[in-house]
């Protein structure tokens, strides 16, 4: 009775209640991605449908009703940043979900994923969301709340990080893996880094970064822009940010996809500010603008082989505090006896005049991942950075619009690497590096350059081993590092001619270190290192007046190697879950420390200005980080950080190293809403309200004889009044800050909000060089908008 | 290999680049090597010079200073040259300073009674610059110190200013000379 085409007809039916088949199911389970334990209380929630749910005590959820199709999950929790997956339904689903959340993170310090290769390092990161909710901020000043991390500065402009004391040639920092490549010589240069392209930014206090090609004491900062999801819709993020001081306004816009094999993702930045304000007065001439792509793609070959290229351009524009261009030291006197600083203007304004800087980076980065097998993979890269740096003074007839410095660099590098894991526990590391560099002075800005024209051969080689075993890890490094520089200087005596200098440098790095577990809650790490880094060429070849610190900086032929023995000892854990901290302590011995010696006054036509050699000494430097928080209740938490550090410059009678932080502490306090609070009919997510505070004390390991001598002197040279430089007092900033999260529509967005300087202080900062001129920003208030899409 | 082979190419391409960069000694434009006070007796006589030359400026070679000697109760007419000898001739740098006469000033600064200077010009505002001046001295004195300061872009506008008083004026020094003068 049953033919084939009754068979045929109940097929078709069957098919088609499937196609239409509302009744599938999404299971699964939430788990934390630090402890492996289920989540309770995450929020699960699917775009399209609107639908979802909370898991219960085991981690477990399910969402019913679901039709068949392609869906986009999103996965929070209380205090975590939200995660969205994207689900393909065809029949009823089970996933296994983790979420970044436990009590072992302190705030905005997320443990490492799979990627991170340092295990027993010790890293800390700034994420993505902190990322964008401090837009506007430059990234020294962002990886400053980090315990142990400083930001030298030139106004609020101009700031490089400065971890456990070093900063500049001593600190390596990392974009997408390639070590920045510009002039770090300088104090007043910034990083040219657009923190809004990564993902993350980790600072790894260690003792050597064995993996990475780059000169350092043994601090590095990485900036890791992230993979490109693996989703084959156009997704992205559109950010806004304000700061009321110096009407700063920025955007930065983000779109990506994934689709067919091929991923591509575009970030772009723009900003403008201002003249920011002192409490009593406009810092004239602060303002900054800057223009900043980014460009991903990924392809997948093959199992075997995924390829991504990186593409990122920096641009900017930053203005120096008009009355911060002096003349010798009886100009810098007058600026530092004045009140307010010189060519202040009463009025705000936009433009940016002389002194300033105009800087331009771009970097391109080809890297291809060969995986040999389930345990070995290749990964090779090259990449070619361009840096130009021109910075502009007040010059006579018409010269302000020729850059005062003009430096144009070319580097060129290339990498391959290997790594190998074996089933006993063992993890081999291994690679080849080669680094080229041509930095060239432009001819034509009319003055002597302060560094030489030069190229730069840098070559080395790496070996690490991980092993593990029960509780332990332990962690074997050793790097070498040969460099030629081909130095093409101008004399120093008459009549002016070109030498032609060549250095042959190598670098040896080594490191120990060992992990142990004691517990859930409690873990220990013990680092130790040597570490050598060849004289940089401001250390070797500097000649003239450095026109940013009003100094005549002389380079010194002889330098040799500097050579460290660094040792960190590092606590981490938590007590039932409520309390968790991280005690850090340091202790770095260099020999050979190069630094810049003051050998008194030099007198030039244009007066006096204060001379400095560089020397070598032996030097100290120790610490101690410490970073604490307390869930006091489920939605009440503090924080607490505190970071010491003391320098010693051996010779001279053990005086203090300049330019290292001072101590200083900061606390907060927050309060997350449990439940989302309701105001105008939109619910407002994950509020969270803060008050924080920061303490620096004054920096009292140097003395005042170790800052800039003014002394009035006769013309015999003898003083007639002793005057040095003052050294800032301390200072305690207060600050508030607010965030929240809104669904509109099929948009999340993220309102982020906060006062920094709260009472408008006037204080003066110890590693700010315009502390000589001028005070530091008084209150900002900031907005930031941020929806995902 | 490939890769390999891309590095060598790309790095032989680049070193070309540098090579073919070339390493110029960039002219100095911007420097005062040689600042001269001359002194011209307004009743006849012979003219007095006085020089401050700097010629490596941030090197290490001291400037060379020539002093003179000034009769008593004598008007002299005062003008000061500026010049750049860094580049192997001599430039004026006073064309470009009266050029720029409101962003700048000269500033005689005197030890003793015994020395009177006076400015005899003026930019286009009317306020003074400091290139003409006269210098009238009084009684006999030894070793009065006389020093010379150029500002650049000082606040022209305060009283001070005007009456050739540097305190409080502020701008970027370009040439602080010193000399020492005996009167007989």
């Amino acid at each position: 009775m049953y033919n084939k085409y009754t068979y045929l007809f109940f097929f078709f039916i069957f098919l088609n209640t499937v196609a239409q088949n509302c009744k599938l199911q999404i299971t699964g389970t939430v788990k934390d991605a630090a402890t492996g334990l289920p989540l309770d209380a995450a929020n699960l929630y699917i775009e399209e449908n609107k639908k979802g749910t909370i898991t219960d005590s085991n981690g477990s959820f399910t969402i019913t009703n679901i039709c068949q199709g392609e869906y986009h999950l999103i996965l929070s929790h209380i205090s975590c940043t939200a995660k969205e997956v994207f689900i393909t339904v065809t029949n009823n689903k089970e996933l296994e979900l983790i979420l970044k959340h436990s009590v072992h993170e302190l705030e905005d310090v997320l443990i490492t994923g799979k990627s991170s290769i340092i295990t027993n390092e010790s890293t800390e990161t700034i994420n993505a969301q902190k990322i964008t909710d401090n837009g506007s901020q430059n990234l020294a000043t962002l990886i400053e709340s980090i315990p142990g991390v400083s930001s030298l500065k030139n106004g609020n402009t101009v700031a490089k990080p400065i971890v456990h004391g070093n900063f500049g040639n001593r600190l390596t920092i990392l974009n997408n893996g390639i070590a920045q490549s510009g002039q770090q010589w300088g104090n007043d240069h910034s990083p040219e880094i657009d923190p809004l392209v990564a993902n993350k930014i980790k600072v790894i206090k260690g003792v050597g970064a064995l993996e990475y090609l780059g000169s350092n004491l043994g601090s590095v900062v990485l900036v890791e822009p992230s993979s490109i999801d693996k989703e084959p819709h156009l997704h992205g993020k559109a950010s806004y940010f304000f700061d009321s001081n110096g009407l700063g306004n920025g955007v930065n816009f983000q779109l990506q996809q994934y689709a067919k094999k091929i991923g591509w993702k575009v970030n772009a930045t723009a900003k403008k500010s201002g003249d920011k304000r002192a409490r009593d007065h406009f810092l004239t001439n602060t303002g900054n603008q800057e223009l900043n792509l980014a460009i991903q793609l990924e392809k997948e070959f093959s199992d075997r082989w995924k390829t991504d290229l990186f593409i990122s351009s920096f641009n900017t524009e930053l203005g120096v505090l008009a009355g911060s261009q002096v003349g010798n030291i009886t100009d810098l006197r007058n600026a530092i006896r004045e009140e307010e600083p010189l060519n202040t203007n009463t009025n705000f304004s936009f433009n940016i005049d002389a002194p300033k800087q105009e800087v331009n980076h771009h970097l391109l980065k080809l890297h291809a991942k060969n995986r040999l097998s389930d345990s070995s993979f290749i990964d090779y890269t090259i990449a070619t950075q361009i840096n130009n740096r021109e910075e502009f003074d007040n010059r006579r007839n018409r010269r302000t619009e020729i850059p005062a410095l003009s430096l144009l660099q070319y580097s060129f590098f290339g990498e391959t690497k290997y790594q190998k894991s074996f089933e006993s526990g063992l993890t081999l590391k291994t690679g080849l590096q080669i680094n080229y560099i041509d930095n060239a002075n432009d001819p034509d800005t009319g003055v002597l350059p302060l560094i030489p024209n030069y190229s730069a051969l840098e070559w080395g080689g790496f070996i690490t081993s991980r092993k593990k075993w029960k509780n332990n890890t332990l962690e074997l490094g050793f790097r070498y590092d040969n460099i030629i520089q081909d130095v093409r200087r101008i004399s120093v005596d008459l009549p002016r001619r070109i030498i032609n200098e060549n250095n042959n440098f190598s670098n040896l790095n080594g490191s120990v270190s060992i992990k142990h577990r004691f517990n859930e809650h409690f873990t220990a790490i013990y680092n130790v290192g040597y570490i050598t880094r060849n004289p940089a060429i401001n250390e070797l070849y500097s000649n003239g007046l450095h026109q940013g610190v009003s100094t005549i900086e002389i380079g010194n032929l002889e330098l040799d190697t500097e050579k460290a023995v660094k040792t960190t000892l590092e606590f981490s854990g938590d007590v039932n879950e409520v309390f968790s901290f991280k005690a850090l302590a340091y202790y770095q011995n260099i020999s050979d420390y190069i630094y810049l010696q003051p050998k008194g006054l030099q007198t030039t036509i244009r007066g006096a200005f204060p001379r400095s050699e560089y020397e070598q000494t032996n030097a100290d430097i120790y610490g101690f980080d410490l970073s604490t928080k307390w869930n006091i209740t489920n939605s009440l938490f503090s924080t607490g950080k505190f970071s010491f550090i003391k320098g010693i410059n051996k010779s001279d009678g053990n005086i203090g190293i300049i330019n290292l932080p001072s101590n200083n502490f900061a606390f907060s306090l927050g309060y997350q809403f449990p439940k989302s609070i309701t105001i105008w009919g939109k619910d407002f997510e994950n509020l969270e309200l803060g008050i924080n505070s920061k303490h620096v004390l004054k920096q009292n390991n140097i003395s005042v004889e170790q800052e800039v001598d003014l002394s009035i002197r006769d013309t015999n040279g003898n003083v007639i009044e002793e005057l040095f430089a003052p050294i800032p007092s301390g200072y305690t900033l207060f600050g508030l800050n607010m965030a929240t999260n809104v669904q509109i529509g099929k948009n999340r967005l993220r309102i982020t909000s906060k006062i920094d300087n709260l009472f408008n202080v006037a204080y003066r900062s110890y590693l700010n060089r315009l502390r000589y001129f001028a005070d530091d920003t008084g209150i900002n208030a900031s907005l930031g908008l941020s929806l995902k899409f | 290999m490939k890769f390999t082979n891309l590095i060598l190419s790309t790095i032989t391409i680049f070193g070309l680049y540098s090579c073919s960069s070339d390493d110029t000694i960039p002219n100095e434009e911007e420097v005062i090597t040689t600042v001269i006070y001359e002194l011209a007796p307004v009743e006849g006589g012979e003219n007095v010079t006085f020089t401050f030359e700097d010629l490596d400026l941030t090197g290490s070679n001291p400037p060379v200073i020539t002093n003179g000697v000034l009769q008593e109760n004598t008007t002299y007419t005062g003008a000061l040259m500026l010049q750049n000898k860094a580049n192997g001739e001599v430039e004026d740098v006073n064309l470009e300073i009266i050029e720029e006469d409101e962003d700048h000033q000269l500033f005689y600064i005197e030890t003793s009674e015994n020395l009177t200077i006076n400015y005899t010009d003026s930019d286009e505002n009317g306020n003074p610059l400091g290139i003409e001046t006269t210098l009238t001295t009084g009684d006999a004195e030894e070793n009065i110190d006389l020093t010379i300061v150029l500002r650049h872009l000082p606040n022209k506008l305060t009283s001070t200013a005007k009456e050739g008083d540097i305190t409080g004026v502020g701008g970027e020094t370009e040439a602080d000379v010193t000399f020492s003068i005996n009167v007989q």
